[in-house]
């Protein structure tokens, strides 16, 4: 039996298998492919339900299931040898007694097994497992395959279908009235998009209903403003890009969100895209259907082009002491450690300072993989281990540059805690704010 | 015996922030208004998917309105509904409760056999919540409104219902068939399911009836069927909030809140 | 045209269906009596109301010295609780015996209940949910006036040529009038027929409770960071409110309300009359938790706060020195008030 995917038979699996094993390089006593081995995983499987009944001394799994999850997940969970690390550097394993174990979903992947545990839906798709995957497992993406199976078997977590259909009646996923998109921009006087602007600003939904997130939408509207950038908006128009709905786990639906808003944007002629949000930078960048010339970039990312160019120069002195939390949907998972640093590095008297965790090996704020629509206890939040985190560089501010990101720390600020949370468009909107610096004072 | 068959009532409204009021005719102007499920209806078709997944048997959605409501049965479908039925015909409009109960009831009779017609407590245009008690009347079977929860006896035919009462709850037992209204946000409608979207298109699954269809009397139906007259619609303030800001002391403040409170809070 | 079983010509008298629980009137015919005097005196006609049920205690008497000229009781134990089909005949038979021209109810699930199918039965119109009513004394027609959109539209309906004009009205709207012991009032025990048929939904079991209900809640003091934990202030203001406390995310993680009473996006998505927003900045998923109030009255230090954005009235101060004032002068207008 041949699938769009490959052998996906019985015999094909065993070839698979084989396959990795010979690309791997695995020991011939490695857990995984060893008939002791693969007694004690089949036994392990056993537990699961759905399983078939023993087979001889082996277990033996569904072939139809098998055939569901492979497909579903496109084989990308194949390659894993099982080696742990994602468990291992999974957040989750930082805030919870119990470790989140991620092998085994991805085991549970690879042989087809069905059951769906709560920690499919714990996962923040962080990405920060599949960047020290030893075999680059797109693990979030197996995670985000699976939902999808759960939610056609209706397991799916209270919250979420009603965040589906707050995105299929309102556009938006807090259910907020469609007419009151452009909300935000009250007074700003944005001219509507017309195809012969540079640049199509797009606020998205966070940044058109949340009003904390409205002003970091406005911050970035006045730091184009001073770089002279022509720009629309697409007011009530703007569709919703369909992240929430994506990392809620229903691909099928996202995938037709996609279609629709390309279909919007080509029609409106839009060559560049500038996103307050890395999250709608990530469908714009990997789901949308755009020509070749068609560029989606990070607001942070079209200022460090603006800065480059001479076109931004930032003359306001702002002496403040920074640490800049990674997106990661900026970060791990478009590769972008640099835009947000060097727009705060262009800033005089910002003085940057690390955390811990940084670039690649950031930690998640908690906000991705539909998180920020389902509750997470107190005591169980990333961004309060990495509010912790940037107490400890003796930073007056977190910067980020992601609405969910800036949400979740400004939630876990502890009382007494005197650091602050902003966007990295809001930082810059205060030093554009100041008096230049005068030229005397700087050592050359 | 034959399969548990559930009727559910579901009404297309417009989203309730772009209503307006046309200040010359004094009418209301949904033409410009997106339309969405009355919500309180996704509950009650939700419920008729769960008794569905735990009795087996099949769903018919029932709606009046214009052609356009088609589009929106088959949403209905895409949920699990099996099929759907549109009343309409311009006798039909401008229909109070009396007017929609009996062209309901009508339909209802018409479709035939059926253990259960559930409905939305109320709708969010009209909110009048008369419409369930008012089917039943019409049919002569029970009712139960407010249900929070409901489980079938199909064998025995007959089902458990709790209900909404003031300041509480109450288990009520009655005989199939029966109109039972859901009370809002009991449950969480299901998304719609994608692999249903294909069929859910097939022309069969929606039938559209005209009141010539449905045989009823033309003076019971739409204005001429209905008792009550709409003296004049004004639209109350604004849904965008004041932004007023009230500024002195403390107690000035206060003051100032109490004199604009002061409607919403009744003696006690 | 669908007819009702009896016309204008024929309808005299304003009626008040009453709702009782173990012998004690519910606040909405309370309300209800002294709305319900004020159109018999305007259309010059008895005010009746209309008790049905079982072991009625004092409240017939209770009615005439709130406002009615006489009362039909018709009690027996078969009635003693509420079910649709027997109360419907019960007073299907008594309107068309005595031919009311007007009657009203309280929208309380009951109410509503019972309206519905009255209301078909008579093949008369019915006004639900009404915020308001007046009478036109010279054409005899009671105007209602409903909210429907969510609140965004006003309507008043009218009932021309069906009788009797049938209402239900929100509880809260009018006020209870003052018992007046040494009013004089018919009260008339009438037989029930009962017809063994309408006996065929049973009640199992019923449960009265005070608990908290979010949802429900009419009036809400909600608190967030701004709180501190000190929830005595905010406590104090909804005991005078008849109010329920609520709060934001932080509140609850923070131990100081119960996570039941959490607003919001993960919480309760409340639709309150009025909410009273203490120390709350107004995270969208906590607003989303407020938006379908009627009102809402916000109280922070912070004048950037997005909380007042969503509110319709904004106090730039600190919160325990406005909930003191405030409670204070409530408290203050009640002692006068008696």
């Amino acid at each position: 039996m041949t699938s769009a995917y490959g052998d996906i038979t019985r015999a094909g699996r065993r070839k698979l298998w084989l396959d990795a094993r010979e690309e791997a390089a695995m020991p011939e006593d490695s857990d995984a492919y060893t008939r002791a081995g693969r007694r004690k995983l089949d036994m392990d499987l056993a537990t699961i339900p759905g399983i078939s009944q023993p087979d001889g001394d082996v277990l033996v799994l569904d072939d139809a299931l098998w055939e569901r999850v492979v497909v579903a997940t496109r084989g990308l969970a194949a390659q894993c040898f099982q080696c742990g690390v994602c468990t291992a550097i999974c957040p989750w394993g930082q805030v919870k007694s119990e470790p989140v174990l991620i092998r085994r979903l991805v085991r549970e992947a690879q042989m087809g097994a069905p059951g769906w545990p709560e920690a499919v839906w714990l996962c923040t798709t962080c990405g920060r497992c599949e960047a020290l995957c030893p075999r680059g497992v797109d693990i979030p993406e197996v995670i985000l395959a699976l939902r999808g199976l759960a939610w056609r078997d209706r397991e799916e977590p209270q919250g979420f279908p009603t965040l589906l259909w707050n995105v299929y009646w309102d556009g938006n996923p807090y259910g907020r009235p469609p007419s009151q998109r452009s909300d935000w921009m009250k007074g700003l006087d944005l001219p509507d998009f017309s195809g012969d602007q540079e640049v199509l600003l797009y606020a998205g939904c966070t940044a058109s209903y949340d009003p904390r997130i409205q002003k970091i939408a406005r911050a970035v509207v006045q730091v184009l403003r001073a770089a002279g950038v022509e720009f629309g908006v697409l007011k009530d128009r703007e569709p919703c890009c369909g992240d929430a709905v994506r990392n809620a786990g229903h691909a099928d639906y996202a995938d037709d969100i996609a279609a629709e808003g390309s279909k919007l944007f080509r029609e409106l002629g839009v060559r560049t895209v500038v996103t307050v949000s890395p999250h709608c930078l990530d469908q714009f960048l990997h789901h949308f259907d755009m020509p070749p010339e068609f560029r989606a970039l990070h607001y942070t990312q079209y200022l460090r082009e603006l800065i480059a160019s001479g076109r931004l120069r930032v003359e306001g002195e702002l002496p403040l002491k920074v640490t800049f939390h990674d997106p990661c949907y900026l970060g791990r998972q478009n590769g972008d450690y640099d835009s947000p640093r060097e727009v705060l590095a262009s800033i005089p008297g910002v003085e940057l300072l690390e955390m811990r965790h940084n670039r690649e090996e950031a930690l998640c704020c908690g906000g991705g993989g539909g998180r920020m629509w389902l509750e997470t206890a107190a005591n169980e939040r990333f961004a309060s281990v990495r509010v912790a985190e940037a107490r400890e560089t003796g930073a007056e501010i977190i910067g980020s540059a992601c609405p969910h990101c800036v949400s979740c720390l400004e939630d876990s600020i502890p009382g007494d805690a005197s650091i602050r949370v902003a966007d990295v468009a809001e930082i810059l909107a205060w030093a554009l704010a100041k008096p230049a610096r005068v030229e005397a004072g700087v050592a050359s | 015996m034959s399969e548990m068959h559930t009727i559910v009532c579901m009404k297309v409204v417009p989203m309730p922030e772009e209503v307006r009021v046309n200040q010359e005719t004094m009418t209301l102007d949904r033409a410009n208004a997106r339309s969405i499920f009355n919500p309180p209806d996704m509950n009650a078709l939700e419920m008729a998917l769960q008794l569905k997944q735990a009795h087996g048997g099949s769903i018919s959605v029932l709606s009046m309105g214009p052609p356009f409501f088609e589009r929106y049965l088959r949403l209905a479908l895409c949920m699990g509904a099996d099929r759907a039925f549109l009343l309409s015909d311009r006798a039909f409009g401008g229909a109070d409760t009396l007017g929609t109960s009996r062209t309901l009831a009508a339909a209802i009779e018409k479709i035939g056999r059926y253990e259960l017609v559930l409905c939305g407590e109320e709708s969010s245009d009209g909110a009048t919540a008369q419409v369930p008690p008012g089917i039943a009347e019409w049919l002569g079977t029970p009712q139960v409104t407010y249900a929070i929860e409901l489980e079938v006896d199909y064998w025995n035919r007959r089902l458990r219902a709790r209900r909404e009462i003031k300041g509480g709850h109450e288990l009520l037992l009655a005989p199939l068939p029966a109109v039972v209204s859901v009370k809002t946000g009991v449950n969480e409608p299901r998304f719609l399911d994608w692999t249903l979207r294909p069929w859910a298109e097939g022309q069969d699954l929606v039938t559209v009836w005209s009141a010539e269809d449905l045989g009823v009397d033309l003076e019971e139906v739409g204005v001429k069927g209905s008792a009550t007259i709409v003296g004049g619609v004004g639209q109350s303030a604004s849904r965008e909030r004041r932004r007023e800001f009230i500024t002195g002391a403390p107690e000035d403040e206060a003051r100032q809140i109490l004199e604009r409170i002061g409607q919403y809070l009744s003696e006690r | 045209m669908t007819s009702s079983l009896y016309g204008p010509a024929d309808a005299r008298g304003v009626w008040v269906f009453l709702e009782q629980e173990e012998g004690k009137l519910e606040s909405v015919s309370l309300e209800l009596l002294g709305k319900g005097r004020e159109l018999a005196d305007a259309l010059d006609c008895p005010l009746t109301g209309l008790l049905v049920g079982y072991a009625l205690g004092d409240s017939p008497a209770r009615a005439v010295a709130c406002g009615a000229d006489e009362v039909l009781v018709v009690e027996h134990p078969d009635l003693q609780v509420y079910t649709t089909e027997p109360f419907t005949s019960v007073v299907h038979h008594l309107a068309l015996e005595r031919k009311p021209d007007v009657l009203l109810l309280g929208a309380t699930p009951n109410g509503r209940d019972l309206a519905g199918r009255l209301a078909v039965r008579l093949r008369t119109g019915l006004t639900a949910d009404c915020t308001g009513l007046t009478i036109d004394p010279e054409r005899r027609l009671l105007s209602g006036e409903v909210v429907g959109f969510g609140g965004g539209i006003v309507a008043t309906i009218l009932c021309p040529e069906h009788r009797p004009q049938m209402a239900t009205v929100r509880p809260g709207i009018f006020a209870q009038p003052e018992p007046d012991l040494k009013r004089k009032g018919e009260i008339r025990a009438l037989p029930a027929s009962l017809d063994a048929a309408d006996f065929r939904v049973h009640v199992l079991e019923r449960s009265v409770s005070e608990e908290p209900d979010l949802t429900r809640a009419g009036i809400v003091v909600a608190v967030g960071r701004g709180a501190r934990g000190d929830l005595e202030l905010a406590q104090r203001l909804a005991g005078l409110l008849d109010a329920e406390i609520g709060g934001t995310r932080v509140a609850a993680d923070l131990g100081w309300i119960p996570r039941a009473r959490q607003i919001g996006q993960t919480g309760v998505v409340t639709q309150p009359k009025l909410v009273i927003c203490c120390g709350i900045s107004g995270a969208i998923h906590f607003t989303v938790g407020i938006d379908k109030a009627e009102c809402v009255v916000a109280i922070n230090t912070d004048p950037e706060a997005p909380i007042f954005e969503h509110a319709d009235y904004c106090v730039t101060d600190d919160m325990f020195a406005v909930l003191a004032c405030l409670a204070e002068q409530i408290a203050g207008a009640r002692a006068v008030t008696g």
